[in-house]
């Protein structure tokens, strides 16, 4: 099944399941089949920031205040964002893309990815701020056994699938030995293998940044760092409304409300799913433990974290149908939740932002409850 | 002056909330004592899920976040009829 950049056939995108169909031809929004990706764009686009626009210059002189035990978490969890920024700006295109078939949510996809390439971006204004050189800290990146252990985790089931991808679009369906190794190429196996990667996606999403910005939170808590919260707080919006695109995807598929056969596919790989999420977890708890090996920060340590960590993740279960595993049902950090409300949010100090803003819209959304105060 | 709602949030916790709110049902659980699941307050992030045992309510703003059945999103949502809930 050869990829085409503009497919000739007449197909309908208004019946073509969400990915695995035929790829999309005309970029057009006015009808969709899944309305739901036309209006994350939207407000994905009503979030527009830059980096730039926040002035991180006061951090430097925290910075330097720093413990040592506390530049290492700092440091630590910059280098883990930037692992997992690196990975989210590209791999959603080069892995969704060519087996997408809606154009609403194609161009959902390009509008998700382009919106991490604008976090990684960030962190290389924070770091340019706070060293005069940061090669130092993004070398470290590729040679960090904590951060590559993590690395192998969140690119396998994209690498799984993308490879997967380009031997069904470049030798068709069948056994395919490439190096003396043999793999097996069927639609099922492809749909199978996109569902594993969509679940680690969204346990990427739900639960992997989550210690980092707790830890970025904690020291803006102490009045610390508050040019790097303001751009956290910034991703942390974006990446709620990523998280809710990728548990839209999943439960359409459970619902049977797209291709039939990734319903069948859900309820098959449940465990495996329930798998790829506790695993994440695992993987949190075990970066808290290295994150705080050199000692805590004021109003942190790794038993808060981890608690954290199992109370966030008990939350995002649910959301796509999953039994929630941890015991931690209260919040342990309650002071995170003010960083996380999305009209709290603001950019420059005279600039309070309002996320419903839309550059030349107005508010035409009128509710029964307007006229309230109105007796005829 | 219609009478006012009542809502039961996981069978502990007994409150009123006016006929026509102007606050969001979380709001009105909050005030109640209700430690509330939230993040984005805004009705995209799904943090504040919660079943709808019985009653009914209606969206102020439309979620974006998927709302499984059986769920509401009280950030966006006010009650229209006497509620349970479990949250």
């Amino acid at each position: 099944m050869k990829y085409s950049t503009f497919n000739q056939a007449l197909v309908n995108p208004l019946i073509e399941p969400m990915f695995f169909g035929n790829s999309v031809n005309v970029a057009r929004y006015d009808q969709q089949r899944h309305s739901i990706f036309e209006k994350l764009i939207e407000k994905q686009l009503s979030f527009f920031w830059r980096p730039e626009e926040v002035d991180v210059s006061r951090d430097r002189v925290d910075f330097h205040a720093m413990s040592d035990s506390e530049k290492h978490i700092f440091i630590s969890n910059l280098k883990y964002q930037t692992l997992l920024d690196s990975v989210q700006g590209r791999s959603p295109n080069i892995a969704f893309l060519p087996i997408v078939s809606l154009p609403e949510l194609e161009t959902w996809i390009e509008t998700w990815s382009f919106s991490e390439t604008i976090h990684s971006r960030s962190y290389t204004h924070i770091l340019r701020n706070l060293f005069g050189d940061p090669s130092e800290v993004f070398d470290d990146i590729m040679v960090n056994d904590e951060i590559k252990k993590r690395a192998t985790d969140i690119s396998k089931y994209y690498d799984d699938l993308i490879f997967h991808t380009q031997l069904w679009q470049t030798q068709g369906e069948g056994d395919i030995t490439i190096d003396g190794e043999t793999y097996t190429v069927t639609p099922r196996e492809l749909k199978k293998k996109l569902f594993l990667c969509m679940n680690s996606v969204n346990a990427l999403e739900a639960i992997r940044f989550y210690v980092s910005f707790a830890c970025t939170f904690a020291f803006a808590e102490r009045e610390m760092m508050e040019g790097n919260s303001k751009i956290i707080r910034l991703i942390a919006r974006d990446e709620n409304l990523h998280l809710t695109s990728t548990q839209h995807i999943l439960n359409l598929w459970q619902y049977g409300e797209d291709d039939p056969e990734m319903q069948e596919i859900a309820e098959e790989l449940k465990d495996e799913a329930l798998a790829i999420f506790t695993s994440a977890v695992e993987q949190e708890k075990k970066w808290a433990h290295y994150l705080f090996k050199n000692g805590s920060m004021i109003g942190l340590n790794e038993q808060m974290l981890c608690q954290y960590v199992e109370y966030i993740a008990n939350l995002r279960m649910a959301a796509i149908g999953l039994e929630p595993q941890y015991d931690q049902t209260s919040n342990p950090l309650p002071w995170m939740n003010k960083y996380l409300v999305s009209d709290n949010v603001q950019v420059a100090p005279q600039e309070a932002e309002i996320s419903s803003y839309l550059v030349g819209q107005i508010d035409s959304e009128v509710s029964a409850t307007d006229f309230g105060d109105y007796d005829l | 002056m219609t009478k006012p709602l009542r809502v039961k949030v996981n069978s502990d916790v007994l409150f009123e909330v006016p006929a026509q709110s102007d606050a969001s049902l979380l709001q009105s659980m909050e005030q109640a004592g209700v430690e509330a699941h939230f993040h984005c307050r805004s009705g995209f992030c799904g943090a504040c899920r919660t079943h709808l045992i019985s009653g009914e309510v209606a969206y102020t703003t439309e979620p974006l976040a998927y709302v499984r059945r059986g769920d509401i999103l009280p950030c966006v949502c006010v009650a229209l009829s006497d509620l349970e809930l479990e949250h």
